[in-house]
């Protein structure tokens, strides 16, 4: 498109401005977390002394002591369960229900399905307090199983929207034939359905897993145990009695920070796609 | 097309397949949904929850809530974050997407990343980070005290100005989730239709006016819900980076509700009640939404 008006003087003017626009994005962005990350490179003391500069000399101990403090160790382990744990669950119990909404008749569907669809937009913080009292009486708090039945029933919602909506796709004929053939309801969701759902699978996981290693709300509430905690819960430690232990917080701040980057810089296009089937309507 | 299959084995199959879901969605939220109703019209006191013997009070504690002045101050500041998300986020990541979209800078990966990027990093992370960077030992009062020496920062401690900080980095932190929701539907736009309105003699503003824009209408009422429900989830970053402080004045609702289940001596039904509260207010902006698609949308 090479018209003539997009040439004349305003024309550059507006590609400055546009250009000006993304780039105040992207220093609001480098800054803070540059900032973050050279500062967990100094001792406290040389943080005091220069807030803004560059370390000089790099410190790196700030890393090994607050992984110490922190307990990063068991966080992270515990964070992978629980994130791996709740992906695989949300996945299958989302097919399994999709793929009965989507192709076997049932009068209970239409408000079943309704009911999920609902809860997709019902903000999970109303029921931390009612989450947590239930989670108490039925002796689950402070347990794996406790935070893990929460974090698969949020994740339901959104898998069953999407799984439903995707296996609708899927063509009758396909499964009619099978069920010619003598398969049973498992087995075609097993051989068949399972294997085609890639595409949405992929973008429930990404969205599951997500959510789930950046989840603090209720974990915070539904564990106080340490060995059970998970890796955000382990971070916030280190705002309030650690706060003036500046090093040690951009370390465990830093440490905390890296592997959502690295999983966002190797799955960008996943996610982006992931963020935009997870914005749909209710 | 009949197959060969009785109506009673298609009735097995279809539970079994349903019922893991069913139950686990059921026992998380519908029935602390329901339980929190009934609990806010009690005087539920902590202890036993199952088979105690509770009075019921009625509406007491929702009385008790609406004459909490911390009440109104908390949904004061959810208000200001949906004006934030609805005005700020949403034209902003309008724009950007449609920059983005019409290729009108380069490095359009680079830029959809940086913009983007913000929305992976835990919410805990940024929260703390950003307590901080606006505190008076952070980079901010270092920067503005290059500009002005005799700087005194006094954002995070004056309970007047505390709330800005947490309205910039929401803003800075979500524009980007609209932005990629933008780009993903303005891609779906038929491609033929904007090159036939320029071929027309349309310029930029027209096309976006009269052709963009209304391809967008149901978008841009997805967006504005998504921004009100998502203005009522907000906890873990203010959580994190004020913790509803200085002088409760950066609270919102459900650090409210946290407050009074979690600190101090816990005041569960009035916990439930604000839980309630919310709960009709997100079914509220569910049917608002629902009867607004219905007007505006349907062409995307």
């Amino acid at each position: 498109m090479k018209k003539s008006y997009q040439l004349g003087f305003s024309y550059f003017l507006g590609k400055i401005l546009l250009y000006g626009v993304f780039w105040i994005f992207t220093f609001l962005t480098i800054y803070p977390l540059f900032w973050l990350v050279m500062s967990s490179f100094k001792t406290t003391q040389a943080f005091q002394m220069d807030r803004l500069g560059l370390p000089n000399p790099f410190f790196f101990g700030n890393y090994p002591m607050a992984w110490k403090i922190g307990k990063f160790d068991i966080l992270f382990g515990n964070s992978l369960f629980y994130t791996i744990t709740t992906t695989l669950a949300v996945l299958l119990f989302s097919f399994m229900a999709g793929f009965a909404f989507a192709k076997i008749k049932s009068k209970a569907t239409g408000w079943l399905y309704k009911s999920f669809v609902i809860g997709i937009l019902l903000t999970l913080q109303s029921i931390m307090v009612p989450l947590f009292l239930v989670t108490n009486a039925v002796g689950l708090y402070n347990t794996r199983l406790g935070i893990l039945i929460p974090y698969i029933g949020i994740g339901l919602p959104m898998g069953v929207y999407l799984g439903t909506e995707f296996i609708k796709s899927i063509p009758d004929a396909l499964i009619e034939s099978a069920r010619i053939d003598g398969a049973s309801y498992g087995r075609i969701f097993a051989s068949i359905v399972v294997p085609m759902t890639k595409p949405v699978a992929i973008t429930l996981s990404i969205l599951t897993f997500t959510g789930i290693w950046n989840e603090f709300m209720l974990i915070n509430i539904l564990a106080s145990k340490e060995t059970i905690k998970s890796l955000p819960v382990g971070i916030l430690k280190f705002s309030g009695a650690l706060a003036t232990d500046y090093g040690k917080q951009f370390a465990a701040l830093t440490i905390g920070m890296v592997p959502m980057l690295v999983f966002y810089l190797i799955f960008r296009k996943q996610i982006t796609q992931g963020v935009s089937a997870g914005a749909v309507k209710g | 097309m009949k197959i060969t299959t009785s109506k009673g084995e298609e009735r097995w199959a279809y539970w079994l397949l349903v019922l893991p879901a069913v139950l686990l969605y059921f026992a998380v939220i519908t029935f602390p949904t329901i339980f929190s109703i009934y609990l806010s019209m009690t005087n539920f006191s902590g202890g036993q929850l199952f088979g105690a013997e509770l009075t019921f009070v009625g509406f007491r504690h929702y009385g008790e809530m609406f004459k909490d002045p911390y009440f109104w101050l908390a949904l004061k500041n959810n208000f200001y974050i949906i004006l934030v998300s609805v005005f700020g986020q949403i034209p902003i990541g309008f724009v950007l997407a449609y920059v983005l979209f019409r290729k009108l800078v380069g490095l359009q990966n680079f830029f959809q990343t940086m913009v983007y990027l913000p929305n992976t990093i835990s919410t805990i992370v940024i929260g703390v980070m950003f307590q901080s960077f606006f505190s008076p030992y952070g980079a901010y009062t270092e920067l503005l005290k290059k500009i002005n020496p005799t700087y005194e920062n006094t954002l995070m401690l004056d309970p007047n100005l505390a709330m800005i900080p947490v309205l910039i980095v929401i803003l800075w932190m979500y524009t980007g989730y609209y932005m990629i929701i933008f780009l993903a539907n303005l891609q779906k736009i038929d491609i033929s239709v904007i090159e036939a309105t320029k071929i027309d003699g349309a310029n930029e503003w027209q096309t976006l006016r009269y052709v963009i824009l209304p391809a967008l209408s149901g978008v841009i009422v997805t967006t504005a819900i998504l921004a009100i429900s998502g203005s009522l989830k907000s906890f873990d970053l203010i959580f994190a980076m004020t913790a509803g402080n200085p002088a409760r004045r950066t609270s919102v609702l459900s650090i409210y509700m946290f407050d009074n289940a979690f600190r101090g001596a816990p005041n569960y039904p009035l916990a439930n009640a604000i839980s309630t509260f919310m709960v009709v207010l997100s079914l509220l902006l569910i049917v608002i939404i629902q009867k607004l698609e219905q007007r505006f949308g349907g062409r995307e």
